[in-house]
């Protein structure tokens, strides 16, 4: 094991430090994103943002599934997970009509929403549900162990 | 969190600096700064340590009244 040169007051406060740091890798990368959505660069330019993006949100939810590990204020049950999705849907089908440099007609603009907004929403309660009963499942386990 | 002050009272009646204090239990001049500020909850490991050095018990350190408990 690796010579830790921290007492155990400073390694809750680096654990404090990297905490933020993450989050703010991964809010600011997303903020990066639509940004660069919005403002019409192609999605091969954004394709690094995106990488990173996937791999620290994969991690976060796989180290936390493996944990038995939900979230912090956050319940794991199905009306919580519907208005996640129903946000994420909105925040998607909004982002993706405002990017969109092809629409002029009001009818043009309000499918648009729907379909993507409807279809992000569809992903995300489904990611959601399955991630859901992986979290009950593994946390069954480590009750029992 | 309120003061420690019974670790410091302790600690002076043994002529003991914080930075001797740190140095004997392994940890940094803050920390035990945080704990007599009652700014920071140590593990039981190192209250035990803390005891050991200052010659005293776990109770005699830590516990907390009723009053300390509430807050």
């Amino acid at each position: 094991m690796k010579k830790n040169n921290l007492d155990e007051m400073q390694e809750q406060e680096l654990l404090k430090i990297e905490h933020n740091g993450c989050w703010l890798a991964f809010w600011g990368l997303l903020a990066v994103m639509a940004i660069q959505m919005v403002m019409g660069v192609p999605g091969t330019q954004m394709l690094g943002e995106w990488i990173v993006f996937m791999v620290l949100a994969l991690y976060l939810v796989i180290a936390c599934l493996r944990k038995g590990i939900w979230d912090r204020h956050l319940k794991a049950n199905r009306k919580t997970n519907l208005i996640v999705s129903l946000l994420a849907g909105a925040a998607a089908g909004i982002l993706i009509t405002v990017s969109n440099p092809y629409l002029s007609e009001p009818l043009d603009y309000v499918l648009v929403a729907g379909i993507s907004g409807g279809f992000t929403f569809l992903l995300c309660f489904a990611a959601l549900s399955i991630s859901m009963k992986l979290y009950k499942k593994r946390r069954e386990k480590l009750e029992q162990e | 969190m309120p003061k420690n002050l019974s670790v410091k009272v302790a600690r002076v009646q043994k002529d003991m600096t914080q930075k001797d204090l740190a140095a004997a239990v392994g940890v940094s001049r803050q920390t035990i700064n945080a704990i007599e500020q009652g700014e920071y909850n140590p593990t039981i490991k190192l209250c035990r340590a803390i005891c050991r050095v200052l010659g005293k018990t776990l109770d005699e350190l830590f516990w907390e009244d009723d009053f300390d408990e509430k807050e």
